[in-house]
């Protein structure tokens, strides 16, 4: 594949998923009032004959054949109104299409990972003509059938007479006419697919245009009067006919009979002539080329961008990798500001006309600075509308009734963080629906709560982080059966009696816990809340949960807004520089050698409002020269990550700073720095490098030399 | 590509004695040992870097330098190969590689030149001198010696 290809494949990802997107929403939307509306007829519409469309242009046959099928169904539902479909029509239809938005989906996801999509999708094929026809009940079928076929037969008289038939023509007593459907492409070659077919089946036969897989141009010559394939018995005629109805992208086919060589019936040839409809969405498929002309994909595309005509979104999209660029190098221009303006040379210098442009320089690398922040800003609805779906199908599959209230869709995150929570919000919200809404309607009724479930989903900002939280009105957490199941299976590290509320909720999220005895299909296999942790802590993020008996539980996602730059306290451990997040820091605060004491194992902890926390000494745990060793002479600093809190001890505090996220270079990879409590670094203003620390994970490292 | 490798071997064929399989070999000296590098790995050469020391890592890693906003880890070349650590001097200096998309700076006694070397002269070396991270050498015509820098094993994981 070409570079330019390269291209076109990924407009075309990025457009066919945008497209299912919209039509997940649009689906679950409609099926919220159980109905189409016109407007969402069009859309569907629309929205498959671009997938069509731009598929059969990069050649994926099959995402094509379902689009197109789906086109043809939703085309005779707009010709006849919605309305001309009765309910159980209408929620089959839902089903359909949710099954073929996935489908779709599915085979998206095969081009994306370059796998081979899938060949034979007959079934799934036949399952949506099989409600077209449902729909379109039999009997207008079969006259529509009969309508095509008369259009047929009317048609094949005039390209026939005006055939230039070959020579071999006339010798041959029977024909197959096939017309391929308008705009599936290449014709020359799918004619030659079925030269290939017939072929094996090791028919005796010829056909015309016979130079279909040579030249070209014979596509057109196919388009305008379709391809003859002839043989020389009824019986061959037969078989010919079958391979020929097993061919993709078949309009129609007919047997026919050659009259110069035929003598027993001439008197009505026509009549002889039997036409066959390979689509039974013939009225779709026989109105169609007038309503769908085969434009090139940039015009198309610029239907489906205006569908509303009077929207007009100026939106480009732009590689994350640029973005990513432009972050980077907007924190170069503020650090060297800082490092211009504040430079040693200037010392003691009175530069009025300097340090007004200073000024002026720093506000506009400010200004870069946010700007460039909010273009890697995007709303988390997406992500929450998959959640949609998600409750649609546990309702329809574990037969609950819940309804999923969404607040701040809107709210504006990181692009790599909406990125990161889709995965744990959905095991969020299917553990909400699976463990937390009551099994039965009697069982919410009895506890005097609305029979519906509800499981609220809501994204709130707070100044440098977002909040995330899944909250349901269910049965909420049997925190003693929580903790019998922990001790069961020996994940207690301590007494049952010690677990604090919360603590016992933490447990939920240790690897291989899960409280539903039974797997269902959705959850219960014990990896969910412990993968939804460790997803969100890549993330930089903090999950806790509370929950009531009786009335509910809330899993809550506390997440930075960005990655890539951070609030940050310097911190100095002998010689080196480390940057902790702002974020991490509860306390910081001078002790004395008198306040330490030393657990059993000769630890030491530090009492800090009536609990007792580890301290972690840096210089210890880095083996750093020259640094404090009297807790008198340094400072503890107290800490949080997740779950964890300790106290630190560090030298001295030098100042806050909003520092720009490096991620350390690859070469050090293998040395498995991050489990060192080093998350990455950044460039301090006088161009010396900081090291910033994981909380979490220094503690880990911490353990391990204890 | 194959063009010019074409012309290459054409010309050594016809002047065998008058070799154009050449390349340039920077050479810099760690422990009294002559190595060369190919300058096709080379960025630069910088002397006294700020260098930001990182724990838990090999001692042979010195830690990481911002290079103008790039930050880049330094291997000291001497601990490295399993020799006695130095205090750095005025001659010491780091040498900025890139290797395979990685860059890593290392640290050297001294650079002393770039020198052209015809490929063909390059010599295995006898497996009783074998030093770590080289795999071939050369004797030059003043009776000196260059190792070559095996730039690939240095940053083999």
């Amino acid at each position: 594949m070409d570079a330019s290809m390269e291209g076109l494949l990924e407009t075309y990802l990025f457009e066919t998923n945008s497209l299912l997107d919209g039509l997940d929403e649009l689906l679950i939307n409609a099926e919220k009032i159980g109905d189409f509306s016109e407007d969402d007829v069009n859309e569907i519409f629309r929205s498959m004959h671009t997938i069509k469309g731009s598929s059969a242009m990069l050649e994926f046959n099959c995402l094509m054949e379902i689009a197109h099928h789906i086109e043809d169904l939703f085309f005779y539902i707009r010709e006849n109104g919605i309305d001309s479909l009765d309910q159980t029509h209408k929620s089959e239809l839902f089903n359909l299409m949710f099954k073929s938005t996935d489908k779709l989906r599915s085979e998206i996801e095969k081009v994306e990972n370059n796998e081979p999509l899938e060949t034979n999708i007959d079934s799934f094929v036949s399952e949506i003509n099989g409600l077209l026809k449902k729909i379109s009940g039999e009997s207008e079928d079969s006259s529509a059938v009969a309508s095509t076929a008369s259009a047929a037969g009317t048609n094949t008289d005039s390209p026939k007479a005006a055939l230039p038939l070959p020579d071999t023509a006339d010798h041959v007593p029977y024909f197959i006419h096939v017309y391929f459907e308008d705009g599936c492409g290449m014709e020359n070659l799918r004619a030659f697919m079925i030269v290939n077919a017939l072929q094996e089946r090791e028919l005796k036969f010829t056909y015309y245009p016979n130079d279909v897989d040579s030249n070209p141009g014979s596509a057109e010559k196919i388009v305008a009067d379709g391809f003859y394939v002839g043989v020389y018995s009824e019986e061959d005629l037969k078989k010919a006919a079958t391979v020929v109805g097993e061919s993709q992208n078949i309009r129609s086919y007919e047997m026919l009979e050659n009259e110069e060589t035929s003598e027993t019936d001439q008197s009505e040839p026509e009549a002889k002539a039997e036409s066959i409809v390979h689509d039974p969405a013939s009225p779709a498929v026989s109105a169609a080329p007038k309503s769908k002309p085969e434009t090139p994909a940039p015009s198309k595309k610029k239907e489906t961008a205006a569908p509303h005509g009077a929207v007009k979104q100026d939106l480009i999209s732009v590689n994350l990798s640029k973005l990513d660029a432009l972050m980077a190098l907007v924190g170069e221009i503020v650090i060297t500001e800082s490092m211009v303006t504040s430079s040693p040379d200037l010392q003691g210098l009175n530069l009025d006309n300097f340090n007004k442009s200073a000024r002026q320089l720093r506000k506009l690398t400010d200004d870069l600075q946010d700007i460039s922040m909010s273009l890697r800003m995007v709303s988390v609805s997406g992500v929450f509308q998959k959640m949609n779906r998600i409750v649609r199908d546990m309702k329809k599959n574990l037969n609950r009734d819940v309804r999923l209230t969404i607040i701040g869709e809107n709210t504006e995150v990181d692009k790599t963080i909406v990125d990161g929570i889709g995965d744990p919000l959905m095991h969020i919200v299917r553990n909400a629906i699976d463990h937390g809404i009551e099994e039965s309607v009697e069982d919410r009724i009895a506890a005097g709560k609305d029979p519906q479930g509800e499981v609220i989903l809501s994204a709130t900002h707070t100044g440098s982080e977002v909040i995330i939280s899944v909250s349901d009105d269910g049965r909420g957490m049997d925190t003693e059966a929580i903790l019998a199941k922990a001790a069961r299976n020996g994940i207690l590290t301590k007494p049952e009696s010690d677990y604090s509320q919360k603590e016992i909720l933490m447990l939920l999220m240790t690897p291989g816990f899960s409280t539903n005895t039974e797997v269902t299909e959705y959850s219960g296999r014990g990896v969910g809340l412990d993968v939804v942790k460790k997803n969100v802590e890549a993330i930089g993020g903090v999950v806790s949960i509370t929950s009531e008996l009786g009335k509910g539980s809330c899993t809550t996602l506390k997440i930075p807004l960005t990655l890539a730059i951070a609030d940050g306290m310097e911190i100095s451990v002998g010689n080196s520089i480390f940057t902790v997040p702002i974020s991490n820091i509860r306390q910081s605060f001078k002790a004395t050698e008198d306040d330490i004491v030393l657990d059993p194992a000769g630890h030491e902890m530090i009492r800090c409002m009536d609990a007792f926390y580890p301290i972690v000494r840096a210089h210890e745990l880095y083996s750093i020269p020259d640094a404090c060793t009297k807790i008198d002479d340094g400072i503890l600093m107290w800490v949080e990550a997740s779950d964890r809190s300790y106290c630190l001890f560090v030298d001295k505090l030098i100042g806050e700073h909003q520092v720009v996220v490096k991620p350390l270079p690859p070469y050090l990879q293998q040395f498995h720095i991050k489990d060192s409590g080093i998350s990455g670094c950044t460039i301090l203003g006088d161009g010396n490098i900081s090291i910033i620390l994981d909380i979490a994970h220094v503690y880990e490292a911490a353990r391990g030399i204890f | 590509m194959a063009e010019t490798i074409d012309i290459v071997e054409n010309k050594v064929e016809e002047d065998a004695h008058n070799p154009k399989n050449v390349q340039r070999f920077l050479t810099f000296v760690s422990d009294n040992i002559t190595f060369g590098v190919s300058t096709d790995y080379v960025i630069e050469i910088i002397s006294s870097y700020m260098i930001c020391t990182l724990p838990m890592v090999p001692d042979y890693i010195k830690g990481i330098i911002n290079l103008r906003g790039q930050t880049i880890p330094i291997i000291d070349i001497r601990l490295r190969m399993g020799k006695m650590p130095q205090d750095y001097t005025a001659t010491t200096c780091i040498i900025i590689l890139e290797i395979n998309d990685i860059s890593v700076g290392i640290v050297v006694d001294s650079v002393t030149q770039v020198l052209d070397i015809d490929l063909d002269r390059i010599a295995p070396i006898p497996t009783q001198n074998q030093q770590e991270l080289t795999s071939s050498m050369i004797s030059r015509e003043d009776g000196s010696v260059v190792l070559f820098l095996d730039c690939e094993e240095l940053i083999r994981q």
